[in-house]
């Protein structure tokens, strides 16, 4: 890491020197701490996180219903199935001009692409995870005289729980993308619109400010969501080193 | 003596395919008393898990019905318990949680459900792994935390499906004291499924030996050794006739179903 970062700002100052190009590690946090200091970067920030958040949190929760209902409906599952699939297949980034037409510039477009390419990875891991519950795990419930929205709650959603946490990883990364794709073309403020602004307006170290911050908040939260998957689920982890 | 379970002709296909039903079960009438231990053996494939499946009423029989009390059965009911197998305990519940769940499923109390699960989990020796998950406890107290489970709602009758199958056979012969301990202490029926001739002789009052392919009764032999008993009663020549009576009747059955496969 530290190598990379010491190559980055050797390249900047002796290799690539065109400014309209590249900029060094030190001219970038210089970059930084400008934007930070004017309170900019916190807005672009803010903008991008809540849409992103609220993005997210709206395909997680439709995500996990109908995947659910897939998996637990074997009539839904049959007709479901293959459009979802033929969706998740689909580089549906290509529906952004579209969603920007209908919700406008501003943080609503943005949201949408957020939902549409976020939900598709949740809803199948949930359909997967819920349907590779283990059957002697079902019975066992089944013999307490419990209901089918018993063992929904009780041993579906539990067991599949893990499926839809690593759910939530694959989506964040997609997530990002979403977000910097809505903002590149159908917003006025947040971090895809400073990357793209920069870029246009040949300020490099601002377009890498953008960049590192998109960076640092994938990693934190792959990073987050990773150490929740090993919380919630121990006996996996378990069984895998066994 | 009061009479408990009672099962009349029993049968049950299953539909393999575009072949012709398969004959699992063929009337099965047998009549268990309340706190009496009977245990039921015969080769595998004699369908002696279906027929402990359709007591519990996971599974409807083909014909016949099953009565409790009585009762017609028509699915699990609380005055049922099943042990299983192997490996049916929930793994993100704890201990204390797998055996809290048919408390839960029942909307009891919370306080009342935590007292009666601390209780059991006394009974079955398992204090200070409360919180312990499954993957941390060895096979034999998993089958501690399996029978506790059953036992959580107060069954009147108690299914066990192979339940020391998987144990190693010092954890098997220790759980089987065990067994007999919760039995003595809860007088629950009990209906057990083994393969291990021994095994049922030395846990229970009545022997059925079920024939394979349809499964049927081929006869049921009463243990007459005293109560309460001792791992020594495994010496004695009349656990021995026992157990050699009852393997005859089963080897008949095991060359007979090992020659009908090698003739399919």
């Amino acid at each position: 890491m530290a190598l990379v970062l010491i190559a980055w700002e050797l390249i900047g100052r002796y290799v690539l020197t065109s400014k309209l190009m590249f900029a060094p590690l030190s001219a970038v946090l210089a970059e930084f701490a400008k934007l930070w200091g004017t309170g900019e970067l916190e807005r672009h920030m803010l903008v991008s996180f809540t849409a992103l958040g609220v993005g997210f949190a709206i395909a997680a929760v439709i995500g996990i219903a109908i995947g659910s209902l897939i998996a637990t409906s074997e009539t839904i599952g049959d007709y479901v199935d293959p459009v979802i699939n033929a969706l998740y297949s689909t580089p549906l980034v290509a529906f952004s001009p579209i969603l920007i037409l209908v919700f406008g510039i501003g943080p609503a477009s943005t949201m949408a692409i957020v939902f549409l390419l976020v939900v598709f990875p949740i809803l199948i891991n949930t359909t997967a995870g819920i349907r590779s519950t283990d059957a002697s795990l079902i019975e066992a419930a089944l013999s307490f005289s419990a209901s089918k929205f018993e063992i929904f709650r009780r041993v579906l959603l539990p067991s599949a729980l893990p499926f839809i946490v690593a759910g939530f990883r694959l989506g964040i990364g997609r997530g990002l993308v979403a977000v910097f794709i809505g903002e590149l073309t159908g917003a006025r403020e947040g971090l895809g619109y400073l990357i793209s602004v920069s870029g246009q307006t040949f300020n490099v170290p601002a377009m890498f400010v953008g960049v590192l911050v998109l960076a640092a908040a994938g990693i934190l939260c792959v990073a987050l969501l990773e150490y929740v998957e090993a919380k919630i689920a121990p006996w996996r982890h378990f069984e895998l080193k066994a | 003596m009061r009479l408990k379970l009672e099962t009349r002709q029993i049968c049950k296909e299953f539909l393999g395919g575009n072949s012709k039903p398969l004959s699992v079960l063929s009337n099965i009438s047998m009549q268990i008393y309340a706190s009496e231990f009977v245990s039921i053996v015969g080769a595998s494939g004699c369908g002696k898990t279906t027929f402990l499946r359709i007591l519990d009423g996971l599974i409807t029989p083909s014909a016949g019905e099953v009565l409790i009390d009585g009762q017609k059965v028509n699915g699990p009911g609380p005055n049922r318990g099943f042990v299983f197998q192997k490996d049916s305990l929930w793994p993100w519940r704890t201990t204390m949680g797998n055996i809290l769940f048919g408390l839960q499923i029942q909307r009891r109390p919370r306080a009342e459900a935590r007292a009666i699960a601390q209780q059991l989990i006394e009974l079955v020796g398992l204090r200070g792994f409360e919180s312990h998950y499954p993957h941390q406890l060895s096979g034999g107290m998993r089958q501690r935390v399996n029978l506790a489970r059953a036992l959580a709602i107060d069954p009147e009758v108690l299914l066990m499906d192979e339940p020391f199958a998987s144990l190693d056979a010092q954890t098997r012969e220790v759980m089987q004291l065990e067994l007999i301990r919760v039995w003595t202490d809860r007088r629950k029926t009990v209906v057990f499924v083994t393969h291990q001739i021994d095994e049922a002789v030395f846990l229970s009052d009545r022997v059925v030996v079920l024939a394979a392919r349809p499964g049927r009764i081929k006869e049921i032999i009463p243990i007459d050794l005293p109560r309460p008993r001792r791992f020594a009663i495994k010496r004695t020549p009349e656990f021995v006739a026992h157990v050699d009576k009852i393997w005859t009747l089963l080897e008949e059955e095991v060359f007979g179903s090992s020659g009908a496969q090698r003739r399919s």
